[in-house]
């Protein structure tokens, strides 16, 4: 599937119609400079579309990570604790939670249309 | 785009109080809004969101002395306050966050006193390449803060006492601090006090932003509101139960025999511990681990666990036990 993006700056690849992948985007790891820590929820959190889900803290700032859909955290991503650098060297691979049982989506931008939404901020 | 400017200095020095009214501010600021508040912490040693508080502070020691151990919201390294540092925070939107403006009150502010700061780095003021402000940032949703130190006139033994931990075999996941070679204005101006400072602040603050600064009064803010989010500041899980979990292993030797104790702790508890020794009461050994397990990681708790544990039944010899104990109180009250 390919990914979606949300205005606030998270990815999501939906695995199926109610399971997803959700990471940081490429201008959200740039916008933040190098991650030195990640606060990550715990498998079995409810997670609510539009509502913080995880922060992540850079050298320049501590930032909330928004949820893109509503759910429950079926899998976090343990390794991105010990080495939150990853998130900034590939932020596509560097996935934050998966998450399943989605009721509800926040608006979603297809890849071209996230684009030309950054390139105007 | 700022359209009105809005200052608070508060005479409160407790310093779980003073994040409360700093994250109300935060929470509560306008559109067009920006405040600058003013405040300072009495003895108080202050780490960033992500970081192991043991590790960046001798957390028993600032304790025992009266001090205080505070988690700030946003991130970086640990620092020490006094009422030598003045404290400021400004609060904006996303949209009306400016960086190098709010940075530049500190810099004409300094200015206005005679003293040539410059911005260096990301987060630090500096004279004369030494840093007397260290800067940190915050984003809430569209709410931000910018905060920061200024020292006026530090007790330097006190903060080298608090926060050089050095000696402890700490490993741990959490955000580690930098060391700064670090001044107070009161070098550069031997008459500084709190008041000049405060003033030059105001007066830079209408300068920088071409607005006129109004005064918040304190007594309008809603205290409950407030003392609810100083609750979440000065409770223990905020405080230790951080979950960054970490490992501490002390090593001793005492006549009686060698001892390594590794630690897992998490959340501010100790999840796992091995208890190694070449002393000759083994069961005496394995009681004791038993007795720490589980326990709050600080020296208070794990020292009545060793006082209180029950050894009778592993060694006879009433007299070894009772020097195991105490070898054992003072080599938690040394590492911990």
């Amino acid at each position: 599937m390919a990914k979606l993006f949300s205005k606030s700056h998270e990815w999501v690849e939906m695995t199926d119609e109610t399971t997803a992948v959700i990471g940081l985007t490429d201008y959200a790891q740039k916008e933040l400079g190098g991650l030195v820590f990640v606060n990550l929820p715990e498998e079995g959190d409810d997670i609510t579309a539009g509502e913080t889900f995880a922060d992540v803290e850079s050298v320049k700032a501590v930032s909330d990570v928004i949820s893109p859909v509503t759910g429950v955290v079926s899998e976090v991503n343990e390794e991105l604790l010990d080495a939150p650098e990853s998130i900034n060297e590939a932020p596509y691979e560097a996935w934050f939670v998966k998450v399943s049982d989605i009721t509800e989506k926040e608006e979603l931008l297809t890849e071209e249309e996230y684009d030309a939404f950054v390139a105007a901020l | 785009m700022i359209k009105e400017i809005l200052w608070l200095k508060t005479e409160n020095t407790y310093p779980y109080k003073n994040l409360a009214m700093e994250e109300y501010l935060t929470m509560n600021v306008k559109d067009g809004q920006c405040i600058m508040y003013l405040w300072q912490n009495r003895h108080t040693v202050v780490i960033g969101k992500n970081q192991n508080c043991w590790k960046e502070c001798k957390v028993t020691k600032l304790e025992e002395d009266g001090g205080y151990l505070v988690r700030r919201l946003s991130g970086g390294g640990a620092v020490y306050h006094d009422l030598g540092n003045l404290n400021f925070t400004f609060c904006v939107k996303e949209e009306d966050y400016n960086l190098d403006k709010q940075l530049s009150v500190i810099l004409e502010a300094a200015k206005l006193l005679g003293i040539k700061a410059e911005k260096t780095g990301r987060n630090d003021i500096t004279v004369q390449g030494r840093k007397f402000s260290g800067n940190a940032f915050l984003k809430i949703g569209k709410q931000c803060y910018h905060h920061g130190t200024i020292m006026l006139n530090v007790n330097g033994s006190d903060m080298a006492k608090y926060l050089n931990v050095d000696m402890k075999k700490l490993q741990s996941n959490g955000v580690d601090s930098v060391a700064s070679r670090v001044a107070s204005l009161i070098e550069f101006r031997p008459d500084i006090s709190v008041a000049m400072m405060e003033a030059s602040l105001i007066k830079s603050f209408s300068q920088v932003y071409g607005l006129t600064a109004k005064k918040i009064s304190e007594e309008k803010l809603p205290a409950e509101e407030i003392s609810k989010l100083q609750e979440k500041f000065q409770s223990w899980d905020w405080k230790y139960g951080k979950k960054i979990p970490f490992n501490h292993e002390i090593c001793e030797r005492f006549p009686w025999g060698d001892i390594q104790i590794q630690l897992k702790v998490n959340g501010g508890i100790i999840e796992d511990i091995n208890f190694f020794s070449d002393a000759m009461e083994q069961d005496v050994i394995t009681l004791i681990k038993g007795a720490l397990s589980g326990r709050e990681y600080n020296a208070p708790a794990l020292i009545d666990a060793v006082v209180n544990a029950k050894l009778e039944a592993a060694s006879e010899n009433a007299s070894l036990i009772s020097n195991i104990k105490r070898d054992l109180v003072s080599c938690i009250a040394h590492n911990i």
